[in-house]
């Protein structure tokens, strides 16, 4: 397996030397959301004397950025191409190998992320300056965060690849994709800190897998958890991720039956 | 009144393409309502915290947002659809047929193509920005609403002469759509009001990428905020960029069609 | 003498190409400094076509013929000369101009393809200002002539190659220009689909009066639809006349074929052999003397003559030779 990967790796690291500048871009439209709200939130803690709830100004902006760290490290967009490769005819080759297509989506994934993750350090430095940021974590913060990032990444991953198996029934899942995006945005601590948020949306948000694959990591990186409730976290995530990788063997088998029984 | 009839030719043509796709068609409209949706929902959960941002109240957010998406879909709803096309005829080199046409070519290669399901967008918007005034229980006044609906208008010109600009490098850089994904990106940022970025950002949300004044505006306008002074401004800046915008397209059909100087 | 409906006079179009060599120390340079090479597409040609002509304008590839349509169709800005066609100049791209005249690409499709060929019409319609009378007219008319009837309600991405190419006639003839520009009309088509392609330009060119200067790779369009072709190579004009007469003096002489049955012996007393084969063998032999020369085979050949043909040498014989001389024919003599 070892084998398979670096040979994927090295296939896959050439052809996203062509794709370089579009690389970046993506990058930066994953900046661009958080920053914003960072905005918001700024203009409205200053309004309510520098603070709100527990949050200070400076930790709105820590958690905003730590925010943009993850969600860059937890990006996934195999629920957008997956619809895309079976009307191309990609899949079918793919499926003939003994390989699991998902392998190949895993080092397109990592390279993407390992060369867009210096120029996102430099933007986002850049917004830590603009903002004041104020770093107030331990360095267990830090040694969580590792395991933390991981589930969440993987996490991410199967979910979107999850969604994705709907295409061998939907064929065209954009309103999924849409309607999960949405749902995620409210949930996932995107509009606010969960601390922040109504507290029927912080149940919604632990007890689905929203939270742990964006807000928590994010929380760890910033320092804003207490060392109890951050081995809580990471085993949340542990837990979704198990509950992911089963949803999405089932899926999976289902959805190639259809395929195959529909016309590869 | 020949470029009216035209526009009613080319968007009769799009719409029954799109009537074709119902079901993408209904979709659509259930997607606009879950975006606004959820972004309605995000100013709500901020305003649990806060009476105003910057100034603004929760109903005049609200406004604020219905702007946005009125804007959005005023530019999705012709001229997104119409310039996606001009960079691959550039590359194509069917924008040729444009060309042979005894029509102005800056306003064929702008509103040839339309995506019909936008005008939906408009509406609810729309209903927002009601919703908004309604919230905000003032009473408007004539002069406020053509404020606003000039403001509007302005709003949508400002962003389609950026647009035009953009499309225009294509004539001389291959490949322009990563400065689109830019662009796109930025739009997002004119879901809150302008003041409420760092100065450098609200400078280049006025000027370089004009969606935030663009949205501000109009609902600054609508808000009673705004005087007519400032809608002249605002209107003389709009004239000043389509003008650049399109004397630039001007430049790039002179440079595609090898014409010296 | 009518006025001509294309004056072309010292056409030129010069290209400015930028020049860069391979490697990280030119890209570098380049950045400074950009360097440029002059192409000549189009060297000064200079021609007149009258009112209800079909003129066909030969070349091998390069040798600026779309770049010519492409000038007097208004795409292009030339570098010198002048040209007017229908009494205005192309460049200016004025109105009256644009609605008299059309351009069609053989290779490249003005239609959207989502939409049946139908709706693409009436967008057409509104944008040259057709008069809905005329316009039903002009499209019962281009539909008889196409047999375009079941291909009209169909989106034009379901179409095949020939039912397109048909499509996008009709829509570039919609408004009667009196002006039609074809470059390579029937390219890639089947060889039915070619004739049909021919056969209705003929007959449009008939019924309406309409000037028709198309480009071919294909001889046979030239051949089948005009008299009158001019040779262009290099960006040079080298000819300007009839088909016919071109053939004459280009290759005046008879292409025969012989077939034997036994070995092909040596047949130069009879004429140039150019090739032969074992059992079979090509001769040219100069044009008054082919009914001669032909009589002496079947005279001397006997038995051994399993079959023989007479023919013109292929007009891409002529053109070739035509093309190897590059420079211009002077104008025949009666």
């Amino acid at each position: 397996m070892i084998r398979i990967y670096r040979q994927l790796l090295v296939a896959q690291i050439q052809a996203a030397a062509q794709y370089r500048i579009q690389a970046v871009l993506w990058m930066l439209f994953s900046i661009i959301r958080p920053v914003i709200f960072l905005a918001a939130w700024t203009a409205v803690s200053n309004a309510q004397g520098g603070s709100i709830g527990s949050y200070t100004t400076s930790d709105f902006a820590a958690y905003y950025i730590a925010l943009t760290i993850v969600g860059h490290l937890t990006t996934a967009w195999n629920s957008f191409e997956f619809e895309f490769e079976i009307r191309q005819g990609r899949l079918s080759p793919k499926l003939l190998r003994p390989l699991h297509p998902l392998h190949y989506a895993v080092v397109e994934n990592l390279i993407w992320k390992a060369t867009t993750f210096l120029p996102l350090l430099v933007v986002c430095a850049l917004v830590a300056a603009t903002f004041h940021v104020e770093w107030h974590g331990q360095w267990w913060h830090l040694a969580l965060f590792v395991p933390s990032i991981l589930l969440a990444a993987a996490l991410a991953f199967m979910i979107a690849w999850v969604i994705a198996t709907a295409t061998f029934w939907l064929q065209r899942i954009n309103t999924v994709n849409t309607l999960f995006q949405r749902v995620g945005f409210m949930f996932a601590g995107q509009i606010a800190p969960l601390a922040l948020v109504p507290t029927w949306m912080q149940v919604v948000s632990y007890s689905l897998p929203f939270a742990y694959f964006l807000a928590v990591p994010a929380e760890i990186l910033r320092g804003g958890v207490t060392l109890e409730v951050g081995l809580l976290y990471l085993v949340g995530q542990a837990f979704w991720l198990g509950l992911m990788i089963i949803a999405f063997r089932f899926a999976w088998r289902a959805g190639l039956r259809e395929f195959s029984a529909v016309g590869a | 009144m020949r470029y009216l009839r035209m526009f009613r030719a080319f968007a009769s043509t799009e719409f029954q393409f799109e009537m074709e796709y119902r079901g993408n068609f209904y979709l659509s409209i259930l997607e606009m309502f879950l975006v606004i949706g959820t972004s309605i929902a995000a100013v709500l959960v901020m305003f649990q915290h806060t009476t105003t941002m910057n100034g603004w109240t929760l109903p005049q957010m609200i406004l604020l947002l219905g702007v946005y998406y009125l804007i959005q879909g005023g530019v999705n709803l012709v001229f997104s659809p119409s310039f996606e096309r001009v960079m691959e005829h550039v590359r194509a080199g069917t924008l040729d047929f444009h060309l042979l046409k005894p029509v102005n070519t800056q306003f064929l290669v702008s509103t040839r193509h339309l995506r019909v399901v936008r005008a939906a967008d408009l509406v609810l918007g729309l209903v927002v920005v009601i919703v908004g005034l309604v919230q905000v229980g003032e009473q408007v006044g004539f002069a406020q609403a053509l404020l606003f609906a000039l403001a509007l208008v302005f709003g949508v010109m400002l962003v389609y002469s950026l647009l035009l600009g953009l499309v225009t490098l294509s004539f001389w850089f291959v490949r322009v759509e990563n400065l689109l994904a830019i662009f796109w990106a930025f739009t997002e940022a004119g879901r809150f009001p302008v003041d409420v970025y760092p100065l450098w950002l609200r400078v280049s949300l006025s000027t370089i990428v004009p969606i935030g004044i663009a949205v501000t505006a109009p609902a600054n306008a609508i808000a009673g905020r705004m005087d007519w002074i400032g809608v002249a401004l605002l209107g003389a800046g709009t004239v000043l960029a389509v003008g650049i915008a399109s004397a630039l397209w001007r430049k790039g059909l002179k440079s595609y069609t090898g014409a010296s100087a | 003498m009518d006025a001509p409906v294309v004056d072309v006079r010292a056409l030129r179009k010069v290209y400015r190409v930028t020049e860069r060599e391979t490697g990280l120390a030119a890209t570098l340079r380049s950045i400074v400094k950009r360097r440029y090479r002059d192409v000549l597409a189009v060297d000064g040609i200079t021609f007149r076509i009258d009112p209800g002509e079909v003129v066909g304008f030969l070349g091998p590839n390069g040798a600026g013929k779309t770049t010519t349509l492409k000038m007097l169709s208004g795409l292009l800005y030339p570098t010198g000369g002048e040209a007017t066609v229908l009494g205005h100049v192309p460049w200016r791209r004025e109105g009256d101009f644009l609605r008299g005249m059309t351009l069609l690409m053989g290779n490249r499709s003005q239609l959207v393809w989502d939409i049946p060929a139908a709706d693409s019409f009436l967008v057409l319609k509104e944008i040259y200002a057709v008069p809905t009378a005329q316009y039903k007219r002009t499209l019962d008319e281009l539909t008889e002539l196409l047999e375009l009837q079941p291909l009209l309600h169909k989106p034009v991405r379901g179409l095949s190659l020939g039912e397109r190419m048909k499509v996008e006639f009709a829509a570039g003839l919609l408004h009667s220009p009196g002006v039609a520009f074809l470059d390579e009309p029937t390219l890639g088509l089947d060889i039915s689909m070619q004739g049909r392609i021919r056969r209705f330009v003929a007959e449009y060119n008939q019924r309406s009066g309409a000037t028709i200067l198309l480009t071919s790779h294909y001889m046979d369009d030239v051949v089948a639809l005009c008299r009158r072709v001019i040779v262009i190579h290099r960006g040079v004009l080298l000819y300007d006349g009839g088909l016919a007469d071109l053939a004459e003096r280009m290759a005046p002489y008879k292409r025969i074929t012989v077939t034997l049955r036994g070995d092909v012996g040596d047949l130069a007393a009879f004429g140039d052999v150019v090739s032969s084969t074992e059992n079979t063998a090509t001769l040219h032999v100069p044009r008054t003397q082919a009914g001669d020369r032909t009589a002496r085979l079947v005279r001397e050949l006997g038995d051994q003559l399993a079959d023989i043909s007479v023919e013109d040498p292929p007009i891409e014989e002529v053109i070739d030779k035509v093309f190897a001389s590059e420079r211009p024919l002077a104008e025949a003599t009666a």
